[in-house]
């Protein structure tokens, strides 16, 4: 009771978050978010359905092996998940149960120690688990589907969801609170966000090595036929992702007695885990709690030599957009999280390379590889522009609600806060371009095109992806921007960051829309001479459109972003 | 400095309700109120942070408004809660002010190293501001609010959190700053300061500008001759809350 009564401010706090919205908007991010996640769920149905059936190893064998490689990749996706969660939940159990302001009003009330922590808990697992939640329910849903579950196979296994995400938040509220009793939270956290950059890195690699492609190519089969022997046997058979895999595979064959007996080392370990959460409360919270605010922040000024080098080429500004740049370099240079997130971001690129360059284009018939070789230009844009909405989301998006608390020196001084913006539309708009023509320009070479015009289209088209990515990220950054937020992170997976990636990915539709006709016209030109005059006025007003169109998307969100931090007024 | 009918309304909050003030150059104006009566809403707005609902504001003959460059350049401002970029160190801090500005680096440093100094800070140049307590961020923000030699400077609360040497360092120092002809728009709840720095003090309660004159001007509107600032605070406050609204808005200015 007590514990749901300390998250009343929060929920609050949540609700009028949400009426600042307005209605359309809102109702648009609903049907958007729907849209994304009905794709998720189709695209990953068809996959896993034809998976399932395995039609190139026969109806009899097909089946059989199709269904374990289904399970097998169940089981993969619960035990990344586990992981992942496990180290979300540690980082945000530090600022939860530590870190957040309002801890120390708590904490000198008279209410008892173990109700403050469990609304603590409750928070830290909102903000862990609710992104998860939303991304992979489509993804489970599609595994269901894919194994013809009952319609109430869905509803059980949300319930089998929420308790197997409950177990890594515990862990993490466990090891938050052991390893705060020991060692200076602060510094903790860091390494954590580090250490789980890292693991989510690694497992992006490592799943990319595995190359699951092959296991539905028959060229490799002979090599792994003794590999899909094995694929019975669960990979760890006494961890929780495989209980959950087990009962969700009994649950979607309809057998609900059946999945529940499986189910029961799961509800044991969340009763057990809850047991000693408590107990762990009970005993450590308040001594960590209170060791914590013994910990002082030593921030080492290191990497100064590169801050020096990279503020060089902002040299030669005025002096008032000079010093805005040279700001932005600093504190990205001092953001103790930043390492982890390029790391991060470069397995993203990395990841991108690697898929590239084991396409089996080499497999295709010599007679139309040209062809689809340069068709893959085509479709390629989506990715790199993918690619750098995600980064952008990260780096760019949040840059103006970093300004924080401290943005009343630039409102109270004679530079326009616009000006502000705009500076840093050019200061992340060189990075984001550059590293846009990078992927395009290793991307053709892998691609070896050989229609000139694809060729060149291909950069033009990454030009003004990264033009209106970067466009969007600052724009709707200072449109929904949270100055009240000291991580970049929780400013990425704010609703204002949903919008922007939302965008991006339409932009990215609308400019391929706006150029198949065109393209499709040009390209094949030598087969269809361009005669009718119509089909000439068709091809003009499509990338007269694409101009309009993209100013139009610069446009308007730079606009809005300008005149919300000109409606600005700090509390 | 002059604010002619300045209003602020929030939705059907009214904050400010006709403010209207002039203050010459070198004075020391004390501006006092309880909280929540509209004391950093009308700071903000004369600072050029938010926007007044109407009226208007005019800056060294600059309108804030029209042209807000100009005289926003004649301003320093120290805010309530001094938040600056953590991530920075003052001198870092201080370059950046500057460029907002658009001060020459070597003035700005020069500037910056003579005010730190003056605060006793310079041995934490090298540091991040986030190490530091609020009363050495309340003094790196005063420093940067002189950076570019304002004529009006504008303080909240400038004493809060400030250790005994540092009050009287910041005291003496605005008594130099008058002398030097410059203005300073002071607000505080520490009544003997602004008793003792003051040349002229306004009241504001409800949104509404009560009594405004010298120490002698304020006794004799609260009818208490020789009461110290205190008392002619609480009468003039209590007397305020008793009257009917539609009487306690009219500017008593």
């Amino acid at each position: 009771m007590t514990a749901s009564f300390l998250l009343i401010p929060a929920v609050q706090g949540m609700r009028r978050t949400l009426r600042k919205r307005h209605p359309k908007v809102l109702l648009a991010l609903i049907v958007g978010g729907l849209i994304v996640a009905l794709t998720l769920y189709y695209g990953l149905f068809r996959f896993l359905a034809h998976v399932a059936k395995a039609p190139m190893l026969g109806p009899i064998v097909g089946p059989m092996i199709g269904n374990l490689l289904v399970a097998r990749f169940l089981e993969m996706i619960f035990l990344a998940l586990f992981f992942m969660v496990v180290f979300s939940s540690i980082i945000a159990a530090f600022s939860s149960f530590y870190l957040d302001d309002e801890i120390r009003l708590l904490i000198a009330s008279p209410i008892g120690i173990t109700h403050i922590f469990w609304s603590r808990f409750i928070l830290m697992l909102a903000e862990s688990s609710w992104m998860v939640m939303a991304f992979f329910t489509p993804i489970f849903f599609a595994f269901a589907s894919a194994l013809r579950s009952p319609w109430w196979g869905y509803l059980v296994f949300l319930c089998y969801l929420g308790v197997y995400l409950l177990l890594p938040n515990i862990l993490g509220g466990v090891l938050a609170l052991t390893l705060s009793s020991f060692f200076p939270i602060r510094q903790m956290r860091k390494v954590f966000q580090f250490l789980s950059a890292l693991v989510l890195a690694m497992m992006i690699i490592f799943f990319r090595f595995l190359e699951p492609e092959k296991l539905l190519n028959p060229r490799y089969f002979t090599s792994i036929s003794s590999y899909i022997l094995n694929l019975r046997a669960p990979t760890m058979e006494y961890f929780p992702s495989a209980w959950v895999q087990q009962a969700s595979l009994t649950l979607f064959e309809g057998n609900l007695a059946g999945s529940l007996m499986t189910a029961w080392p799961l509800a044991a370990t969340l009763l057990a885990g809850l047991l000693v959460l408590h107990y762990g409360a009970k005993r450590f919270y308040l001594p960590s709690w209170q060791a914590s605010l013994e910990a002082v922040e030593n921030q080492v000024l290191s990497l100064e030599w590169i801050r020096r080098v990279l503020i060089l080429p902002f040299r030669g500004l005025r002096r008032e957009h000079r010093v805005v740049a040279e700001k932005e370099v600093t504190i990205f240079l001092r953001d103790p999280a930043i390492f982890s997130q390029i790391f991060m971001m470069a397995a993203i690129v990395f990841v991108y390379g690697y898929n590239l360059a084991i396409l089996p284009l080499k497999d295709l018939p010599s007679l139309y590889s040209g062809e689809i070789n340069d068709s893959m230009v085509y479709f390629n844009g989506p990715f790199i522009g993918f690619i750098l909405a995600a980064i952008s989301m990260r780096f760019v998006f949040p840059s103006i609600s970093l300004e924080g608390r401290a943005f009343w020196a630039v409102k109270a001084s004679p530079l326009q806060p616009s000006r502000l913006m705009w500076v840093k539309f050019f200061f992340y708009l060189g990075p984001i371009w550059g590293l846009g023509l990078t992927l395009c320009y290793i991307s053709n070479m892998l691609f070896k095109v050989t229609n000139p015009l694809l060729h060149w289209l291909s950069y033009v088209n990454v030009s003004l992806m990264a033009i209106v990515i970067t466009a969007l990220a600052i724009g709707l950054g200072a449109l929904y921007a949270r100055f009240d937020a000291d991580n970049p992170l929780k400013v990425a997976g704010s609703f204002g960051g949903f919008v922007f990636m939302i965008l991006s990915a339409v932009y990215v539709v609308n400019l391929l829309i706006l150029q198949a006709y065109p393209l499709f016209r040009l390209y094949f030109i030598r087969f269809y001479p361009l005669t009718q005059p119509a089909a000439k006025v068709y091809i003009g007003l499509s990338f007269l459109l694409l101009i309009v169109c993209t100013i139009a998307w610069v446009y308007i969100p730079l606009r809005q972003g300008k005149e919300a931090i000109e409606r600005y007024e700090p509390d | 400095m002059v604010l002619k009918d300045i209003r602020k309304r929030y939705g059907t909050f009214e904050a400010l309700k006709g403010i209207d003030l002039a203050i010459p150059a070198g004075e020391l104006f004390g501006f006092l109120g309880p909280n929540g009566a509209g004391k950093t809403t009308l700071i903000r707005i004369l600072t050029g942070i938010i926007k007044p609902t109407a009226g208007q504001v005019t800056i060294c003959g600059a309108d804030l408004l029209t042209q807000p460059e100009a005289a926003k350049s004649r301003i320093g401002y120290v805010p309530d809660r001094p938040y600056l970029y953590e991530k920075l160190t003052p001198l870092e801090y201080f370059d950046f002010v500057a460029g907002l500005y658009a001060l020459p680096v070597e003035q700005a440093r020069q500037r910056g190293e003579e005010m730190l100094r003056r605060f006793a800070l310079w041995e934490w140049r090298e540091e991040l501001i986030e190490s530091f307590s609020h009363g050495m961020k309340q003094k790196v923000a005063m420093s940067a609010s002189l950076l570019h030699d304002p004529d009006i400077l504008v303080v909240d609360e400038p004493t809060v959190g400030l250790d005994p040497r540092s009050v009287k360092v910041v005291r003496d120092f605005f008594k130099d700053l008058v002398h030097r002809g410059k203005t300073i728009f002071l607000t505080t709840h520490t009544l003997s300061v602004a008793e003792d720095l003051c040349d002229r003090i306004g009241i504001i309660h409800h949104g509404t500008m009560v009594a405004l004159g010298t120490m002698a001007t304020l006794q004799q509107q609260a009818r208490s001759p020789g009461s110290d600032l205190e008392s002619i605070f609480l009468k003039i406050t209590e007397e305020e809350e008793e009257l009917p609204p539609a009487t306690a808005t009219s500017p008593a200015a």
